[in-house]
């Protein structure tokens, strides 16, 4: 199918309304902690309260002993191993529950089991941890130095893994003729989805299974992981993923709780339940983004970017998570730090660190939020150092659209899309010729106005190639859809991914509806059962549009050839003589609806020729894109914020997005992601910080410690397309689905440096919470003020 | 168990629960209505948003004992409601809603909102609907949906139902007899107690002592300042009395010594600790030292909470240091660190406040001792007694200090 | 997140109140338990027995006389909010109310529970203590009303003993003149304030009274200042000047994040009543 005939009004390409909604808005949605079953009982787990240390000994009252359990009671469980075969990784080995050592507070200890979750906790409440406490290791540098402690005792050192790019660094030369060197730090942060984790467990004993229904991205992913850690066969283990209340990534592993409950429902013979509350999430799963940068970065005097030299270091936390995860950010900034760039020269390394800190966990952007941060607010500074405003720096240096495809100095391959022309149309949005005049006028409330800029890209949809060269246990190959039709001539589609706010039930029915002309309200998606649907590694990395689009329309693909052949029989005209259009088989004389043939079909083979196809109306396809390496789309935000320097407080005036994702299936729903993605994306730029003491305390366990982004501290975000289509998907499709988290906090940081340089303040650290743009004046103050006061 | 009667969704039920049961728990476990969603259980995030005779509220922080005799409206008791079916249609227009979990708490939320406010600006909805958070959209389809809602019912708004004059949480007395009304009365203000003067009751003590605290420090994971204070004695005689452990111990608010010191110094002890709501003790041991050249002492010590998985490392070295023949100073190094959840809890700003509350009570009870005098009240050893919340806060004052 | 287990009682009168706190040590009286709950969810409050004060009418009393307005402690925020008292002047009471917290908050959180709380980023702390407000206590030994600046002797501590009950407030009223002007710093909307401004000018009574809340303990009262010079002169500025060093020398010290955002609340709230 071209683009060109896709069917604006319900096809790819058009708003059409979710289809998932209806249920939402009933409260009718069933999410894991709505499932009741019979004779269930809450499970509670008592958690490390400290962050490293050695299990001395756990008091447990006689009474409460048969609903408790320690590790040692866990027979016949294999710990989590998540591992990469790059050379030089260590393997972490995560216990189900603690054992010998506790390596991060929050980290399973006691598993405690009761009718209801209060009395799980009043169990869990009369255990005493006698743990002796060992020095934590809290911050990754420190973690990186030689002599700390050890998260992992045999290791050695801390570190996971370390990478190095380099690229005619050594041949960096007099050309670069200005550089700014700067320091940044990113703060730990915490997920958060409205939804906590969630798992309810039992063993069918008629199916011979464990059965459990969980809130996961990635169902086909846990049961391996649950196949594996309890030597089951994988056909004695149904992972359904229900309703799930958001994910972000932070539903992308496999719990230790869905291990333990799986290992004690089948023990006990009760169906278990164990919900993770706001306090499990806040601490224990403070798991993702927390980098540090050194960046130089070089110019040509004529403003080009001409060398980038980095160090990063990112904090893994205490083990690798299933299926992978303590490089999977680190590993990446590497290839990601040049950003939408052409530049000579160029050198990385990088450190993922292990720490007495949940483990990281991919959120939303993956690495690519901290790496944007870095280079970004580099290039403005970089800019200031040169005297040029910040976006003729980048626009005398992103790739040029004739350049595309382009494999820039990381090896990246840039499949399609005009940089320059998303900047242009950013710096018109925003106004910043008005910007500038109104800075030099000044305002009449003491506030500072200041105008930010950052672009980057998002790669998505890469496949095999890509995470084979990376040796982790799970590398994606074909995404599956399986098709059918009903005999009442209604259309399925299964898919192995999860939708939990994509909206995937509604614009994979439109990428079949193009295809088959079947009417929405025909067409059903069935996804997160893994008994019910084909495997698949699951929702992540932007994916499911380009995978699982790609896939529904191989399989609708191949049910539009059969039902031509049925069609055409039926019409008594030749294969070649018909086509398909709006939901029926045209022929010469006359056409047939593909329910009719579906009907005839199913229930009236009678009237079917001898030689029909016995393939019927069930298809599985497997989709992979022409060339795996993955997607680009990409975006230039910019923003205006007024800074208020006195008291920190800053204002966002104004947002804009210009994005290019390739054809867009559902616009309104890309709108969604977008600005979704820009909430989280200025929760990490000002609000969003779990601090840790030198102990390994995490220093919050409510919405009031940890702040998320309000309807009040929204802007109202303005959008600009472009559709650059991908020549390697199936209808030029881009994934985008994180992209908005990505740039925010260097737009926004850029912008409050831009506001604030006057006073010779510049920050580099997120969030930027008022106390620290307030800091940050009094040091450049004193800072002026010192040289004079020694003269 | 707990028999209570109320009505939910226009159904009259009776059922147990235990009063620790909140709302949210009571409809979704024991009635079977799970569009009540639970976000945080602390009553922040508005997931679990519902009617409590026909206001809004947080079904987390409601305990269902409370609720007796309330009428209660969930989200799937809003089918037929006219103002619901289009705040419904205009959420899917906009696409207000992703994974759908913050929907029912929104829509209850706005649907209050619109009948009680009319038609608002868009910063004005923004703000009255800050008590939902949602993390999928970024509100913008929610504030469209219902700025749309606002203008296409903008005639229609009616007053907002106002119950039944009760002015305190839903439901109040059963029998609506005993409501009173708001009056305006002046022969009934004997009915109040008249004002009196604070002097008549005051639990500030005799003599006021002037504590100074300094800043506070991030040390680590440990909270240090430094108090100091002057007692109107003489130093021998003060120094006597700090080193002399029976007699300081009880000068700390909330600290009794169970056993010691010993020869060594060692000592057992526990804290108990009350602050508002909060109530703990800590119990632990701890080593006494003593440098009478340079008239310090050391006290040092652990502590584990006995109703939880917290735990408290403490020290405070303390110096006693002449002015003049009647007059001494002390000067307090106190440092501490918490683990477990107390640590991972509290607010920013009642640090110094704090630390300096506790150095008052601890330098007014020492001066009292000194002097010969009894300790103050007990009440005010239990007022004083807020090392606890002292440590608590801390969480929240590392998060604001511990920058890079 | 779920509290321990605990009793509950519902008492129906004032008396019957005191007489089970009198009876009981660890009875926690509970309101619209809008700041209680949590502590109890968090088990950090771990109470044996909880006593239910919401349905005693006496504590939803109203007496609104010429010179002060006197609330009943279980009159809830959101009562106040929508008028459905009377005010003590210049809509404060309700302008300050639709401030606190959220709506879903305020149907069930109480005047008299925020002041037995006594949080210090607390609103109503803050303003009724710039409005001269006195609490009304009963306990066994009587009754007896207390200013709040000497009720309050801490951060969320008070002086209410432990067989007594806040069961209301009276608020001194303002003249026909009287302003209040009151601003707060809040991360975002609804969250705890990190500092709160409000100022009281009332020419026909006492002046002008400025209350620096959120700022670790009771509020700090400055009321011995002359009003302001209007109009953006330098003399203006100036006197912010002087406020700004006068905040130094109390509790805030010299914490500059705390004395610029306590500054600038007090700036704003100014702003309100004696314009620049």
């Amino acid at each position: 199918m071209n683009i060109e005939d896709r069917p604006r009004n319900a096809g790819i390409g058009a708003s059409v309304l979710r289809k998932e909604d209806d249920r939402y808005l009933r409260g009718q949605g069933q999410f894991v902690g709505d499932i009741r079953l019979p004779r269930m009982h809450d499970v509670a787990f008592l958690r490390s309260p400290v962050a490293h240390g050695t299990i001395e000994r756990i008091r447990i009252p006689e009474d409460i002993r048969p609903f408790v359990f320690i590790a040692e009671d866990l027979t016949g469980v294999a710990a989590i191993r998540a591992d990469t075969t790059l050379s030089g990784f260590k393997s972490s080995v995560q216990p189900i529950l603690a054992t010998g050592k506790v390596r991060y507070v929050g980290e399973p200890v006691v598993m405690c089991i009761a009718p209801t979750r209060a009395e799980a906790e009043d169990v869990a409440q009369r255990i005493v941890l006698e743990i002796d406490e060992l020095p934590a290791i809290h911050d990754m540098l420190e973690g990186r130095a030689a002599g700390s402690p050890l998260v992992h005792d045999h290791w050695g050192d801390n570190l996971f893994l370390t990478t190095d790019v380099d690229a005619n660094f050594i041949t960096l030369t007099a050309g670069a003729t200005h550089k700014v060197t700067r320091e940044f730090r990113t703060a730990r942060q915490v997920m958060s989805p409205l939804e906590g984790r969630g798992v309810v467990a039992q063993w069918d004993s008629r199916a011979g299974q464990l059965v459990v229904h969980s809130s996961t991205q990635q169902p086909h992913i846990v049961r391996t992981g649950l196949a594996e850690c309890l030597g089951l066969d994988e056909g004695q283990v149904r992972v359904i993923a229900p309703d799930v209340g958001g994910g972000f990534g932070y539903k992308g592993v496999l719990l230790t709780e869905e291990v333990a409950l799986g290992w004690a429902t089948r023990k006990l013979g009760i169906p278990l339940r164990w919900l993770e509350d706001r306090r499990e999430n806040l601490t224990a799963g403070a798991d993702c983004r927390e980098h540090h940068y050194v960046v130089t970065a070089y110019a040509t005097q004529g403003g080009q970017l001409l060398a980038l030299d980095c160090e990063a270091t990112v904090d893994s936390g205490a083990y690798s998570a299933y299926p992978f995860s303590a490089c999977l950010e680190a590993g990446q900034i590497g290839s990601l730090l040049p950003g939408l760039y052409d530049f000579q020269h160029y050198r990385c390394k990088t450190y993922s660190v292990a720490t007495n800190k949940p483990p990281i966990l991919p959120y939303r952007g993956v690495a690519r939020t901290g790496v944007c941060f870095a280079l970004e607010v580099t290039l403005d500074a970089l800019a200031r150092e040169l005297g040029i405003e910040p976006a003729a720096l980048r626009a005398n240096s992103l790739v040029r659209p004739e350049q595309m495809p382009f494999d820039n100095i990381a090896k990246r391959h840039f499949d399609s899309g005009d940089y320059p022309e998303a900047l242009r149309r950013a710096v018109t949005m925003i106004g910043l010729d008005d910007v500038r005049l109104r800075q030099r006028k000044g305002e009449t409330d003491g506030r500072r106005i200041g105008v930010g800029l950052a672009m980057y890209s998002e790669q998505a949809g890469h496949g095999t190639s890509v995470y084979a060269s990376w040796g982790i246990p799970f590398v994606p190959g074909h995404e599956q859809c399986m098709a059918r039709f009903t005999p009442d001539g209604a259309l399925e589609l299964r898919i192995g991914a999860h939708s939990h706010g994509q909206g995937l039930e509604t614009t994979l029915s439109q990428v079949a509806h193009s295809i088959l002309g079947v009417p929405h309200d025909r067409i059903k998606l069935v996804h997160g059962d893994t008994a019910l649907t084909p495997y698949s590694t699951g929702t992540w990395g932007s994916r499911c549009m380009i995978m699982s689009g790609g896939a529904v329309a191989a399989a609708c693909d191949e049910l539009a050839i059969r039902l031509k052949h049925v069609g055409a029989k039926l019409l008594q005209t030749a294969v070649t003589d018909v086509h398909l259009k709006d939901g029926a088989v045209i022929g010469p004389r006359g056409r047939i609806g593909v329910a009719e043939i579906a009907r005839t079909w199913y229930r009236r083979p009678q009237d079917l020729p001898v030689d029909a196809d016995s393939g019927g109306l069930e298809v599985t396809a497997g989709y992979k894109a022409k060339r795996d390496t993955g997607t680009f789309s990409y975006a230039a935000h910019a923003v205006v914020v007024a800074v208020a320097p006195d008291t920190g407080e800053v204002e966002i005036l104004d947002y804009v997005v210009v994005e290019d994702g390739g054809v867009l299936v559902n616009p309104m729903i890309v709108d969604g992601q977008i600005i979704g993605g820009v909430a989280q994306g200025i929760g990490t730029a000002l609000y969003e910080e779990m601090a840790y003491d030198t102990r390994g305390q995490p220093l919050g366990s409510t919405f009031a410690d940890y702040l998320l982004p309000g309807p009040t501290e929204m802007p109202a975000v303005r959008i600009d397309h472009m559709e650059t289509p991908s020549p390697y998907t199936r209808f030029g499709q881009k994934g985008l689905g994180e992209g908005g988290a990505i740039a925010p906090p260097a737009a926004i940081t850029n912008a409050i440096n831009d506001a604030l340089k006057d006073l010779g303040v510049e920050l580099s650290v997120s969030p930027i919470t008022p106390r620290r743009i307030v800091d940050a004046v009094q040091e450049a103050k004193s800072r002026r003020v010192a040289p004079r006061a020694a003269v | 168990m707990t028999a209570i009667t109320l009505t939910v969704n226009g159904r009259a039920l009776s059922a147990d629960t235990t009063p620790r049961t909140h709302m949210a728990d009571f409809l979704r476990e024991s009635q079977g209505l799970t569009g009540t969603h639970i976000g945080c259980e602390h009553g922040v995030c508005g997931a679990c948003t519902i009617e409590i005779n026909g206001e809004i509220s947080r079904a987390c922080i409601t305990y269902a004992v409370a609720c007796e005799g309330t009428e209660i409206r969930t989200i799937e008791a809003f089918d037929d409601d006219a103002l619901m079916i289009r705040l419904r249609a205009a959420f899917t227009a906009e696409h207000a809603l992703q994974c759908g979990y913050c929907t029912p708490g929104m829509l209850i939320a706005a649907r209050d909102l619109i009948r009680r406010r009319g038609t608002l600006t868009v910063p004005e909805i923004r703000t009255e609907m800050s008590g939902n958070l949602c993390r999928c959209t970024g509100y913008a389809g929610i504030i469209r949906a219902i700025s749309r809602v606002m203008v296409e019912v903008a005639d229609e708004t009616s007053s907002p139902i106002r119950g039944n004059g009760w002015l305190g949480p839903a439901p109040g007395p059963t029998s609506r007899a005993a409501i009173p009304p708001a009056h305006r009365q002046d022969a009934d203000r004997k009915r109040m107690p008249a004002a009196s003067s604070a002097a008549s009751h005051t639990l500030l003590p005799s003599r006021e002592i002037k504590v100074l605290t300094g800043p506070i420090r991030i040390d680590g994971a440990t909270t240090k300042v430094t108090q100091s204070f002057v007692v109107e004695q003489p130093i021998a005689r003060v120094w006597l009395l700090l080193t002399n452990l029976e007699a300081v111990v009880p000068c700390m608010p909330g600290a009794v010594l169970d056993g010691g010191p010993g020869a060594d110094g060692t000592f057992s002890a526990h804290l108990a600790l009350r602050l508002g709501p909060i109530r703990t003790t800590f119990a632990g041991d701890g080593k006494f030292t003593r440098d009478d050249a340079a008239r310090s002492c050391r006290i040092e010590g652990r502590g584990r909470d006995r109703s939880g998985p917290s735990s408290v490392i403490g020290d405070v070295t303390y110096r006693a240091i002449e002015l003049s023949e009647t007059s001494t100073r002390v000067e307090a190094d106190i440092g501490y660190s918490l683990s477990g959840p107390l640590a991972q809890f509290g607010r920013p700003g009642l640090v110094h406040g704090l630390v300096t509350h506790v150095g008052e009570t601890f330098a007014r009870n020492l001066d009292a001792a000194a002097a010969g005098r009894a300790p103050t009240s007990s009440k005010d050893n239990e007022l004083g007694a807020v090392s606890l919340l002292w440590s608590l806060l801390t969480g929240w004052f590392h998060r604001l200090t511990t920058r890079t | 997140m779920k509290p321990v287990a605990f009793d509950y009682i519902r008492p129906s009168s004032i008396a019957e109140t005191i007489k089970i706190l009198g009876e009981n040590p660890d009875a926690k009286i509970i309101a619209g338990g809008q700041t209680l709950g949590p502590m109890l969810n968090l088990r950090l409050a771990q109470p044996t027995i909880l006593v239910d004060i919401t349905r005693i009418p006496d504590l939803v009393r109203v007496d609104d006389s010429d010179d002060a307005l006197t609330l009943g402690a279980c009159i809830t925020h959101a009562a106040i909010e929508d008028g459905r008292v009377p005010d003590a002047g210049d809509n404060v009471l309700a302008r300050v109310a639709r401030g606190i917290a959220y709506r879903a908050v305020r149907s069930r959180g109480t005047i008299g529970g925020s002041l037995a709380h006594a949080d210090p980023a607390a609103d109503w702390l803050s303003l009724l203590t710039a409005l001269r407000a006195s609490v009304l206590l009963h306990g066994r030994g009587g009754e007896r009303t207390v200013p709040l600046a000497a009720f309050v002797s801490g951060p969320m501590m008070t002086n209410l003993a432990a067989d007594e009950l806040v069961v209301g407030i009276r608020i001194p009223k303002l003249g026909r003149n009287g302003r209040v002007g009151y601003s707060k710093i809040c991360r975002k909307v609804g969250d705890f304030a990190e500092a709160i401004g409000v100022a009281v000018y009332d020419p026909e009574r006492k002046g002008l009274r400025l209350v620096a809340g959120a700022a670790g303990g009771a509020p700090i009262l400055i009321d011995d200042l002359a009003a302001p010079p209007s109009g953006q002169s330098g003399a203006r500025s100036a006197w912010f000047d002087d406020l700004r060093s006068r905040l130094q020398s109390t509790s805030l010290g010299t914490d500059v994040y705390e004395l610029n955002t306590h500054t600038a609340t007090l700036r704003r709230a100014l702003d309100e009543v004696i314009p620049a």
